[in-house]
């Protein structure tokens, strides 16, 4: 994928899972700078589904990889915005702590994209 | 005095669910993908991922207090991933050959950062410690 998202992507989702634990130290609930946080890396991954559906056609790769790497990049769209839900419906530590594992395991998705991907 | 069990998806327990959210939407996703496009090849480890798919959302449903009986759900899930993770990472420890294709649960959960076997012992010591206690 050509570009520099895929690793912007990729530091912006280890950022947010950063600031989260910040958050959690400092026992603080999520706020509206988090959703935004949240949401410009929400917008960023569905213009990456978007380069990847169109560029998909000029690169070689196999039914599987084509299906693993859609399937990722889907699974990118509903980590946060199913995480946000589960964790806004309580105010605690460790629902805010729910955003972490949404951030750390959307930087997993953009890895795992980023292999797939033939280079 | 009886105390009355607390809700196992509250407090760390929602960060918990997060994580077995997580595993149970991997393991799924990657136990389709084996199935519809190389059931054939290593027909074991593929029926296995499905296994440790099934496991991940009974976890993550139970945890999360889905359901008619969600803390009994909740202790068979995490007792057979327990078992799972120590007797397919067993097994592979001992003969590669077994499973010709890795799954969660081969070499202790080794090839996701050791979380498969992390996980069992956390969540069997998160729902002791939320349990019914007089």
């Amino acid at each position: 994928m050509d570009g520099p998202l895929p690793l912007a992507l990729l530091v912006a989702s280890l950022l947010f899972a950063a600031v989260v634990l910040v958050y959690v130290v400092l026992d603080r609930t999520p706020d509206w700078g988090l959703l935004g946080f949240a949401a410009v890396i929400e917008a960023a991954t569905l213009v990456l589904l978007v380069v990847a559906a169109v560029q998909v056609g000029d690169v070689d790769l196999s039914g599987g990889a084509l299906v693993t790497l859609f399937g990722y990049l889907v699974a990118g769209l509903v980590l946060l915005p199913i995480g946000f839900v589960w964790s806004l419906a309580e105010r605690s530590r460790g629902a805010t702590a729910v955003l972490m594992v949404a951030g750390l395991a959307q930087a997993f998705v953009v890895v795992r994209v980023m292999q797939v991907w033939p280079s | 005095m009886t105390r009355t069990a607390t809700s196992t998806s509250s407090g760390l327990g929602r960060a918990l669910v997060a994580v077995y959210g997580v595993f149970a939407l991997a393991a799924t996703a990657r136990s389709l993908v084996q199935l519809a496009t190389k059931a054939g090849e290593a027909p074991l480890a593929y029926v296995l991922s499905a296994v440790a798919a099934l496991v991940y959302v009974a976890a993550t449903l139970g945890l999360a207090e889905v359901g008619p009986s969600p803390r009994r759900l909740a202790w068979a899930a995490v007792g057979f991933e327990l078992v799972g993770v120590l007797t397919v990472g067993t097994l592979t420890v001992l003969d590669p050959e077994l499973f010709p294709d890795a799954t969660v649960w081969s070499d202790y959960g080794a090839g996701y950062g050791w979380l498969p076997l992390v996980l069992p012992f956390v969540g069997i010591a998160w729902l002791w410690r939320t349990r019914a206690r007089d």
